[in-house]
């Protein structure tokens, strides 16, 4: 019933799936993927972290902090106090005056700005990055293969290769009438991530096995709106994963 | 008739949609444990009903000294919690962890110090939820220990063949000294995926800490190839995943397992 629904919206849009799926708004491209951290802030007098992640993905793939380090994926939901952080672990592994700027009296405001827009002065650093049309307008896949940026892929592991594994895969529609087929390029992903970034947590590797795949839920941040509807390219760029959409 | 069709297929209706409902977690990211969390283990058979803390055990500090024969194969521990069903009477009686925990092999229940005053251990283990100072800190203890990336963060393998930890294998009145059997080959578990690099299984590595018994013939069967399974399986908790999920370095660190080149 609900999937009846949701057709006959898509066929009433015609192909302005804009109408049918409720995109967030977008946010300015150099504000995209930034993160306002107020887990433990908003008890205290100190303002909230400000977190931009186009500043970090140039020096590191996201495997490095979401996998290596263990940040969330989710604002909020990561257990990160200023002794942790002293102590080496999540911003502390970077952020010790060693790799990166430390923590002390000096650098504070470096992070808890309280602003979400503080790293706009910065966005033009990108500017000779390849373009995209959505989110922060920046094609980090791109960017990555022609060696404009080269990301650190590990901080613990000096050796470390991600496992070669580049199944494309051609993922059917659910739905009977549409003939619309989504791609999936492992390869792409894996450059940047780690299989149990996705794996088993939010894709099962069964074929076919991973339930509620559907795009109402990625919406909700589930699935690939775990990365692409906040940082990675947004849903709004239907043709990269839909490529024969009309 | 077609009344009895409408409930029914209202009932169908309810539960889908309720069960729907309740797994809301499905296709996002779980918490990953922190390095001090993983492989602690929480035991609560009885301890809430009988209005104590429930155990928590850690992997951690027992690894430091012990294989894992020991316990999950001399003493006999299942292998997820709470599925040996440990009552305090069984301690007492020298089973399970009243095997080693009787004031010789390491501290009991109650202990006296200097012959006098009398000590009560109970919060020691009885510790979920309290604030207990433990006689060894993870980060304190551990710290010059070699590093890996998960789990624990610490390379328990490295750790043993360097000499910073020694292992105990054998544990007076409980274990049994026998003959060793030669450690079979290593051998290539192929993968069944194009393009994924196959597996070295080394049974040298496993069998030093776990022996034979822990793994044949009721997780594995004996015979190479007899036992069917796929890594969703040991996701799952199953196969491999019976350590590998929980205690030993966790099935996320896919290229420890995933190193054979098969170009």
């Amino acid at each position: 019933m609900h999937s009846a629904v949701l057709y006959l919206a898509i066929l009433m849009a015609g192909s302005n799936f804009d109408g049918v799926w409720k995109f967030p708004p977008p946010p300015p491209p150099e504000q995209y993927g930034n993160v306002l951290i107020t887990r433990l802030t908003s008890k205290s007098t100190h303002p909230p972290v400000a977190f931009s992640h186009w500043l970090h993905r140039r020096y590191f793939t996201c495997r490095v902090c979401h996998f290596e380090l263990g940040f969330a994926l989710k604002t909020n939901t990561t257990e990160i106090t200023e002794a942790k952080i002293r102590k080496g672990e999540y911003c502390g592994a970077c952020h010790n005056d060693r790799v990166a700027f430390g923590v002390s009296e000096g650098t504070c405001t470096m992070c808890h700005t309280g602003k979400v827009s503080s790293s706009d002065g910065r966005f033009s650093e990108l500017k000779d990055l390849p373009k995209s049309r959505y989110g922060d307008g920046l094609n980090w896949v791109k960017a990555l293969r022609k060696n404009f940026i080269q990301p650190k892929a590990s901080i613990l592991d000096s050796k470390y290769e991600s496992i070669p594994f580049d199944k494309n895969l051609r993922l059917e529609p659910e739905w009977g009438l549409i003939k619309t087929k989504a791609i999936f390029p492992h390869a792409k992903h894996t450059e940047w991530l780690d299989c149990a970034d996705c794996h088993p947590d939010i894709f099962n590797i069964q074929k076919k096995g991973t339930r509620h795949f559907r795009m109402e839920y990625m919406l909700e941040g589930k699935f690939c709106g775990a990365c692409h509807l906040t940082v990675a390219f947004p849903l709004q760029d239907c043709k990269r994963c839909h490529p024969d959409l009309d | 008739m077609r009344f009895k069709a409408l409930i029914v297929l209202l009932v169908v209706a309810i539960t889908l949609l309720a069960s729907i409902a309740l797994a809301t977690n499905f296709g996002t990211k779980k918490r990953m444990p922190r390095p001090q969390e993983f492989g602690n283990v929480i035991i609560n058979n009885y301890s809430e009903k009988n209005n104590i803390a429930p155990v928590v055990f850690k992997h951690w500090i027992h690894r430091t000294k012990y294989t894992c024969r020991v316990c999950h194969v001399d003493v006999g521990f299942a292998m997820e919690a709470g599925g040996s069903d440990i009552k305090e009477e069984d301690n007492k009686n020298g089973l399970y962890c009243g095997s080693c925990h009787n004031g010789k092999e390491a501290f009991a229940a109650t202990a006296r110090e200097k012959l006098v005053t009398e000590v009560q251990n109970c919060d020691r283990c009885h510790s979920y939820g309290k604030e207990v100072k433990n006689q060894k800190d993870f980060n304190e203890y551990l710290k010059d220990f070699p590093q890996a990336r998960f789990g624990n963060r610490i390379d328990w393998m490295k750790a043993e063949a360097t000499g910073r930890i020694k292992l105990k294998d054998l544990v007076e009145g409980i274990s049994m000294k026998r003959q060793a059997i030669a450690a079979p080959k290593d051998f290539d578990i192929k993968s069944t995926i194009l393009g994924m690099p196959d597996i070295i299984f080394s049974h040298k590595i496993h069998a030093e800490i776990n022996g034979c018994e822990l793994c044949h013939p009721e997780v594995f069967g004996a015979k190479k190839g007899v036992t069917k399974y796929s890594m969703q399986d040991i996701f799952a908790g199953k196969y491999c995943g019976s350590c590998h999920a929980k205690v030993a370095f966790p099935f996320y660190d896919c290229q420890l397992c995933h190193l054979k080149e098969v170009y």
